[in-house]
């Protein structure tokens, strides 16, 4: 139980930055962003992201249009804002801060 | 073929399947249960649903069909993710987010809604009526049915209860109909639960042992259940049948009762509406007819559902059905009432009229009802009385009693009349028993009394009577003939007519009468009784014997035709009953 609660919030506070840092890299559809997270196994369904794009959105670090489709309904585009790339040039720091703390604590481990 | 539903997500309309869309639904709501209701998840749901449509969009168009299924739904729901999977994601530690979050790994707590009382089929010993009664009251189907069992033992009573509940509790069949049963709220979760129970359930059930006695109670109870079916079919086609006659009778019944209100007479009229006036027997009949109709219409309706499966009615129809019913029910108690305060003052009015003395009052009824000798035994005189082509049936009240009183031998004789009626007011009691018409009818010695009262300026029916009190001096011969005998109060005609001998009786058109002091009394005396007869056999058997024995040594007893002489030798005694004649 609390390897699980432990689990899901280190993964909770990766997702956030990783889809942070996905967005940084330019203008971007929510499922593309899934697509991404699949691939790097960070996420298994679709409908965990929305809430979290909504909260980043909320808090000023994201932005999104609306945007045509050749298929169906018109898009959301999600794009960072400077308040956005600010918390992830912090998160950058604190995330290499935290590599490096793991690998201390690692180093003692016999296996 | 499947039926199909329109559904519009975001301005984008789809055609979904029928259980696709339910299930579809139940997802939906989940989310939303899930998120809550704010702001920021008003946007998630947006955000969720526009993705949806997107992935509909996606299927239609690479799958090249119109329609999406079951399976669209079910592969879209996994990508998308269920409630639970957003749960792990989100984990404890984002319980300032959504107020809605619970622990990663939880059991989702079971919503329950409002309980159904249904037969529960997977847990049934006979017809599942005990585990049924078990879930809706949360206990453990042993105690049920061990109160059963004791029901059964005190008297039987429980074998009835059981029969009915059968017949009355629907077996959960569905899914969706045990979780009702069980109160569990239909979602998503609890759907998944079920089905994961059941499966668990029949593993178990496969691999369980000593199910023997179970199962043989089980297939008792099919059997049973399907002899229940039948019994019940027959006696829903015999209610089916009664309620129809039912409402036949009663139409019948309000038609003619009707047709006696706009001038169509007949012989069928509800005595209680002779209380009221057209208007208001029209309106009252009307309410009555509806009253009892109505239900024997929901349960001829009822039936015919059941044992045809027709469609439902028309709920706007039933709910004008009931309210109707309703105002009928409160009418009827209305007039009810309203009548009953018609009846509550009464009134009397006297009035005395002299009559000639005669040597003998004669007193006979006169049937008014008789027109014409011509027309008496036709439909139409029975039925349809008319006086100056008014219709008197209606007004024709017989409630005629005759009283007989003493006065003092040299008074002048009268007759006083008592009309009395009643009413709401005592005026209008008094007013009713003005416009009673009646009044002996005096034939030279003879007076005759009408069969029946008629009622003045169409009247209601408001227990009207008339008390007619013969006042006549001491010492009076009276003559009452048979035709009045009904309204004679008081004296009892018929035993003074079994004064009179045996054969004359069938001839005996009247019994006479002299006035005493206390009343009439009886002229002719008593007919001689058997027992008196035997006495007299017995005197001449006597008599008989005593000829023979007239010779004897010391005395003699000679009884002739005309005397009888007792001669006493000894002391020369001799009587003799006869005049002594010369010699």
């Amino acid at each position: 139980m609390i390897a699980e609660n432990t689990q899901t919030q280190m993964r909770k506070g990766i997702l956030e930055y990783c889809i942070l840092s996905i967005i940084s890299r330019g203008e971007i559809y929510a499922s593309d962003i899934i697509a991404e997270l699949k691939k790097a196994q960070l996420l298994v369904v679709e409908g965990t992201l929305y809430p979290l794009l909504t909260r980043l959105k909320n808090n000023g670090l994201l932005s999104y249009t609306w945007k045509e489709s050749s298929s169906g309904p018109p898009r959301k585009y999600y794009q960072i804002t400077a308040e956005g790339q600010a918390v992830l040039s912090r998160l950058d720091i604190t995330w290499k801060e935290l590599v490096f703390a793991v690998e201390i604590s690692m180093q003692g481990r016999k296996d | 073929m499947n039926k199909t539903i329109i559904i519009n997500i975001n301005s984008i309309v789809f055609h979904i399947e029928e259980d696709a869309y339910d299930t579809l639904r139940s997802y939906m709501i989940d989310i939303k249960k899930h998120f809550g209701n704010t702001a920021e998840s008003k946007e998630i749901l947006e955000d969720i649903e526009n993705r949806i449509a997107e992935m509909f969009n996606e299927r239609i168009q690479t799958g090249r069909k119109e329609v999406i299924n079951l399976e669209d739904v079910q592969q879209v729901i996994q990508q998308m993710g269920r409630v639970s999977d957003f749960e792990e994601s989100e984990g404890a530690a984002g319980g300032e987010d959504f107020h809605h979050e619970r622990q990663a790994g939880q059991v989702p707590h079971i919503e329950y809604v409002g309980k159904k009382l249904m037969r529960d089929p997977d847990d049934k010993m006979v017809g599942g009526v005990c585990s049924g009664l078990a879930h809706y009251f949360g206990m453990e189907p042993i105690w049920t049915r061990v109160l059963l069992v004791v029901f059964v033992l005190l008297g039987g009573s429980g074998v009835l209860v059981y029969i009915i509940l059968w017949i009355v509790m629907p077996a959960a069949e569905t899914r969706a109909d045990k979780m009702a049963m069980r109160g569990e709220a239909p979602n998503l979760q609890n759907f998944k639960r079920s089905f994961d129970e059941e499966a668990k359930n029949l593993s178990e059930t496969f691999s369980g042992t000593g199910e023997h006695i179970s199962r043989s109670a089980r297939t008792a109870g099919n059997v049973l259940s399907g002899c229940l079916g039948l019994i019940g079919k027959m006696i829903a086609w015999i209610m089916l049948i009664f309620a129809g006659l039912n409402l036949l009778g009663l139409f019948i019944f309000y038609v003619f009762n009707m047709m006696n209100f706009f001038g169509l007479e007949n012989p069928m009229f509800f005595p209680p509406l002779k209380g009221l006036s057209t208007n208001d027997g029209i309106i009252a009949l009307t309410f009555g007819f509806l009253a009892i109709a109505i239900p024997f219409f929901a349960l001829f309706f009822w039936l015919t559902r059941i044992l045809f499966k027709t469609d439902k009615l028309n709920s706007y129809l039933s709910l004008t059905m009931f309210a109707a019913w309703i105002v009928s029910i409160v009418g009827i108690i209305y007039y009810c009432i309203a009548t009953a305060q018609d009846f509550r003052e009464k009134s009397t009015i006297n009035v005395q009229k002299d009559i000639q003395p005669q040597a003998i009052y004669n007193f006979a009824e006169k049937d008014i009802r008789v027109l014409d000798a011509s027309e008496q035994d036709s439909l139409q005189s029975k039925f349809n009385v008319q006086l100056d082509g008014q219709d008197l049936r209606n007004y024709l009240h017989r409630d005629i009693s005759i009283y007989f009183e003493s006065i003092d031998s040299l008074s002048q004789p009268y007759i006083q009349y008592s009309y009395s009626a009643k009413g709401r007011t005592y005026q209008l009691a008094s007013e009713r028993a003005h416009n009673i018409a009646y009044e002996a009818i005096q034939e030279s010695s003879t007076f005759l009394f009408p069969s029946h009262f008629l009622l003045m300026k169409n009247a209601l029916d408001r227990d009207q009577q008339v008390r007619v009190t013969v006042y006549l001096p001491r010492g009076a011969r009276v003559r009452l003939q048979r035709s009045i005998e009904p309204k004679v109060r008081d004296i009892s005609y018929w035993e003074c007519l079994n004064n009179y001998p045996e054969e004359a009786r069938q001839q005996q058109k009247y019994t006479e009468w002299t006035m005493s002091g206390a009343g009439l009394v009886c002229i002719q005396k008593p007919q001689p009784t058997p027992k008196e007869e035997e006495e007299e056999a017995v005197e001449s058997k006597m008599k008989a014997l005593l000829n023979e024995i007239k010779d004897r040594k010391d005395s003699v007893i000679r009884i002739g035709d005309s005397d009888v002489t007792i001669e006493v030798k000894d002391n020369s005694v001799r009587i003799n009953t006869k005049k002594q004649e010369k010699n």
